[in-house]
């Protein structure tokens, strides 16, 4: 089940697009040869270091910088009063902007250091940029601040409830954003007609995104030529170029963004924070390199979270097992600021995918976005889809036992049938392609489903309390097309640019407007292009990640990569292997429509010994001393590739834990996931991102959570006290696959990289209340701790569907 | 966060645990890395002048009565200390300002804050003496809020910090009594025990 990777030498080029070969960028991240950002030493490098609140919510009365200016070897500290300064670079404001708008949106200002007043521990008061990174930070000890404390609230429900203390003059009560999707008066309909109504109630807790490379900034300004270079880690450096450029107030043209080697994002290095900006606006004052590079400590506190729902769900049902209505209430926690996606992810990531795979004919969902005194959430690993998939998967779990159904056949019952795609759900979207038995048959297959019934029921005579726990996920990849994402709100579009670039000699360099972070783009993309050229997999470079470099694109995340950037590889090599049939033609003296291209080779249809190879072409066209009269040198392709749609992964994931009710230990026996990600191109790489995907998924469920003191301080500040999982917390992963090709992209692909994210946390929990059905639990509270499931089987007060919320103890939470 | 217990001094009576938890210097003396407690006029205290005019004091506990009642806690009074207490990799010195609430035999009160450089805090705490057995039982408890670097941290960094402190404190404390009762027992010449002079009463004028 494991597949073992392949030397890419010993693969046929015409078998290398869907092989297991080894990622070509492991021997530099292994060997501590990838150049990170914080490896980057540039000559006469000042570095920077950030005063960030001690406080959730205070008033700033005063900030006084003379005792770290006097200090030597400080060369200047910043407050936002000097932003406004005559002699520093750029006007007011100076605010972080929101990408995506929606018409309810609060869009409160967000300015890149405090004016006046912070709203999260961890908002940036004041800047000092030191000789020495060290002194900086000593630096900062010296800043007196003076602070009137405010009341903080940091859960939705209490930021909504009307008595909460408010945040920003311009949002009353809180109040982020207020969305809806779907069918009110049909869905009230469907519940007032229904045989049984099942209920769910439960949060989905904040995380900690944790990517292994904290964030970073080197910038580097010219005053001659006014170019400002910014090595950064980011996710989508066109993007930041666009947004910063704003922010800062620097011509886009004159603002390189590059990404060096950067270590893994989940979301966090997406958005833009106010961090990077001032390490470009420092740059471009002091006309001298500035670095900063966050400490870990400082991306617990600054690093946009992620989920953050206080949720109530109703699923109306037939006594038969027949769905008729789905009702979610969400509330979301937004965090101090919108985060520059943060508006999507709980309203078109999340009330969108509400349908999951089933035939639901009525759904209504409403969600309330809060600001609230912890940081800007925004998207992480899956965003909005986790949360969707979690109380879709945790309903049917409940509504099944409700019905005394098999957990199986209920899902099965109300599967959209593999006929009906392309499926148009009541949520707005339409699903690709699907055939949704394929992986669970698969995957009660793999676990052996009647034969673990056996062994429960008698295991439970003995004692001993297994569980079995189905999660049956949807997942949505490729946000597109542009036009529908600007008609959602989106202030960008979703299409994804290439170029593939013959040289001389006959090898490519491939370009494209993705930019990977650990993904393996190297490796897959070569693969797509190699495979369109039909030349050696070693013949081909990938280039992401520089925006001087590439034609403006829209990054990595949403796992968009594969379906929008490789189908825009995909567009370029095609348009690559036009331009070489007119110039093969023409050097073949045939018509170009009697030439016919294969395996890297032009050939004259019915003169199989007239043939030319691509290589040579492109040398052809390079000499251009023969080639068509109106044709142009070169051999190159540039493609701009909107998709038509979504695509929309799926799979079954199964747990079998076993709990011991005295300590509230769960021991996992399996974890079985079978996913359908269409096509692949490189199965391993596929196998590492469900890997990854359920490590974190499982971190979620059983270990992680972001907790806050009443006053919003982060008590879980460190990873003493935020249990990031290690390889002993996970369990050993089964996968299989099953293979739907999405009918939308010329690669068949889908998208596979938050899939494992969005399916295992439901997984793991349905598993563990199915162990404990014998004591009447329902659910446990995430991350389910020790404590709290031994509070469930005792009937105390933290078990989800119980009706306690928001009494957790700050002390019970992400501990393990 | 909120923190109490109970502190047990054995072979001591109230009245001395009273005496000594009166005296600023000794306060000062027995709390783990102050570096001084004095009396300040408000509460916008001026520390660098404080640390420049404090650092070379050198005053000990004393068992004259005279002494203590001139420095003596007073209810509405307010206090300023310089206090360093290791938490788990760092040492920050908090600059604290505390002011007596309510001071009446056999209760306390007291609530200030402290800041330092990037963490704060903010505390309200009583205790109680009563009699036992074998001495005097303390009856402590603190209500704190505690923010940044030091609140990041968590409880279970904070939490055994906090009562190691509390802990040494009334070591240190219970060491001094002892000390001191060595001293008064041949410094003596009043008829009235040095603790019934401080709390103003005559010899014998138990409450």
């Amino acid at each position: 089940m494991s597949i073992d990777s392949v030397d890419p030498d010993d693969v046929d080029a015409a078998d290398i697009l869907g092989s297991a070969i080894e990622r070509r960028e492991d021997p530099s991240l292994i060997t501590g040869d990838a150049e990170y950002t914080d490896d980057i030493e540039l000559p006469n490098t000042a570095h920077m270091a950030i005063l960030r609140s001690q406080y959730a919510h205070a008033d700033i009365k005063d900030v006084d910088t003379s005792g770290a200016e006097e200090m030597d070897g400080v060369i200047g500290v910043y407050t936002h009063d000097d932003l406004a300064r005559e002699d520093t670079p750029g006007e007011l404001p100076f605010m972080l902007p929101v990408a995506w708008l929606l018409p309810s949106l609060n869009a409160v200002d967000h300015p890149i250091l405090a004016d006046g007043r912070v709203r999260y521990q961890g908002d940036a008061i004041a800047v000092v940029v030191a000789e020495e990174r060290y002194l900086a930070h000593d630096a900062l000890d010296e800043i007196d601040v003076d602070y009137e404390r405010r009341e903080a609230v940091t859960s939705p429900s209490d930021a909504l409830a009307g008595d909460a203390p408010e945040l920003h003059a311009e949002a009353d009560g809180n109040v982020a954003l207020d969305w809806e999707i779907g069918d009110e008066s049909k869905t009230d309909e469907a519940f007032a007609d229904a045989d049984r109504v099942v209920e769910f109630e439960a949060d989905n807790q904040l995380l900690i995104p944790n990517a292994m490379e904290p964030r970073a900034a080197v910038a580097d300004y010219s005053p001659g030529t006014d170019e400002l270079d910014v090595f950064m880690t980011t996710q989508n450096p066109h993007v930041h170029r666009l947004l910063m450029s704003g922010v800062i107030d620097h011509p886009e043209h004159k603002l390189r963004i590059k990404a060096p080697d950067v270590g893994g994002g989940f979301g966090s290095k997406i958005h833009h924070y106010a961090d990077e900006a001032l390490v470009a606006w420092a740059a471009k004052h002091l006309e001298r390199p500035v670095k900063w590079v966050a400490t870990r400590s400082e991306t617990y506190i600054t690093d946009a979270q992620g989920r953050g729902h206080e949720t109530t769900a109703e699923l109306a049902v037939s006594d038969d097992g027949d769905i008729e209505g789905f009702r979610v209430d969400t509330k979301a926690n937004l965090g101090a600021y919108l985060s520059t996606f943060a508006p999507a992810v709980p309203t078109y990531l999340y009330g969108t995918l509400l349908s999951g795979q089933y035939d639901i004919p009525a759904i209504h969902c409403s969600v309330e976005g809060a600001f609230t005194n912890v940081p800007p959430v925004d998207a992480y690993r899956g965003a909005g889809r986790p949360e969707a998939s979690f109380v879709v998967e945790r309903t049917m779990h409940l509504a099944a036992r409700e019905l005394d159904m098999d957990p199986t056949e209920f899902r099965r019952r109300n599967f959209v049938d593999s006929e009906d795609f392309p499926f148009e759900t009541q949520v707005a979207v339409v699903y690709d392609s699907g055939d949704y038995e394929k992986p669970m048959q698969e995957a009660k297959d793999l676990v052996d489903y009647e034969s673990f019934r056996e062994r429960q029921a008698q295991a439970r005579e003995e004692g001993k309390y297994l569980g079995i726990g189905f999660s049956c996920y949807i997942e949505a990849c490729g946000l597109a097309p542009s036009e529908l994402a600007g008609q959602l709100g989106a202030q960008a579009g979703l299409w994804e640019s290439s170029v593939v670039r013959f040289h001389p000699s006959g090898t490519v360099t491939a370009f494209c407007g993705t930019s990977d972070h650990g993904q393996g783009h190297g490796t897959t993309y070569a693969q797509i292009v190699a495979n369109e050229l039909g030349i050696p997999y070693d013949d081909v470079e990938v280039v992401e990640g520089d925006t001087d470099e590439i034609p403006h694109g829209m990054g990595t995340y949403g796992s968009r990569s594969a379906a929008v950037g490789g189908s825009s590889l995909v567009k370029s090599a095609e348009k690559v292997v036009e331009k070489g049939k007119r110039i093969a033609a023409h050097q073949l003296e045939a018509d170009p429509d009697d030439v016919e291209f294969s395996d890297g080779r032009y050939r004259v249809a019915g003169a199989p010994d007239r043939s030319m190879g691509i290589k040579d072409v492109a040398a052809q066209s390079y000499l251009a001393h023969d080639i068509p009269e109106d044709e142009e040198p070169g051999l190159e392709a540039t493609s701009f590739y909107d998709p038509d749609n979504f695509v929309f992964p799926f799979g079954t994931h199964v747990a079998i834990v076993e709990v011991d009710p005295e300590s509230g230990e769960i021991e996992f026996e399996r974890y079985v996931a079978v996913d359908d990600v269409g096509n692949q191109i490189n199965p391993k790489i596929v196998e590492g991102q469900i890997h990854g995907g359920v490590a974190q998924g499982v971190g979620q469920a059983l270990y992680e959570g972001a907790e806050y003191d009443e006053n919003g301080s982060l008590l879980t500040g460190s990873m003493q006290d935020y249990a990031v999982p290690k390889a002993e917390h996970i369990p050993e992963m089964e996968t299989e696959s099953t293979v739907t090709p999405s009918p939308h992209n010329p690669l068949g692909v889908k998208g596979v990289g938050e899939a494992g994210t969005i399916a295992a946390p439901q997984a793991v929990v349905n598993a563990v209340s199915d162990a404990l059905e014998p004591f009447g639990v329902d659910g446990v509270e995430m991350p389910m701790t020790e404590e709290r499931v031994w509070r469930a089987v005792n009937g105390q007060a933290t078990a989800d569907g119980s009706g306690e919320r928001g009494d957790s103890d700050a002390d019970e939470g992400g501990e393990r | 966060m909120k923190f109490d217990g109970t502190f047990e001094l054995d072979d001591t009576t109230t009245e001395e645990v009273w005496l000594a938890l009166s005296d600023p210097v000794l306060v000062a003396a027995a709390l783990p890395g102050c570096e001084f407690l004095v009396e300040v006029e408000d509460e916008d205290v001026d520390f660098d002048a404080l640390r420049e005019q404090y650092a070379d004091r050198d005053l000990k506990p004393t068992a004259d009565p005279d002494v203590i009642e001139e420095r003596a806690f007073e209810e509405g009074a307010t206090y300023a200390a310089l206090v360093q207490i290791s938490v788990g990799p760092v040492n920050p010195t908090f600059e604290t300002v505390v002011t007596v609430d309510h001071r009446e035999f056999p209760e306390m009160s007291a609530s200030g804050e402290g800041s330092s450089g990037d963490s704060s805090f903010e505390m309200a705490s009583s205790m109680a003496l009563s009699e036992t057995d074998d001495g005097v039982a303390v009856d402590w408890e603190t209500e704190a809020d505690v923010f940044g670097r030091v609140a990041n941290m968590g409880q279970r960094v904070v939490n055994p910090v906090a009562n190691q402190v509390v802990k040494r404190f009334f070591a240190t404390v219970q060491q001094e009594l002892r000390e001191l009762e060595m001293a008064d027992g041949d410094g003596e010449t009043d008829d009235r025990s040095l603790t019934d002079r401080l709390l103003g009463r005559s010899r014998g004028d138990k409450t």
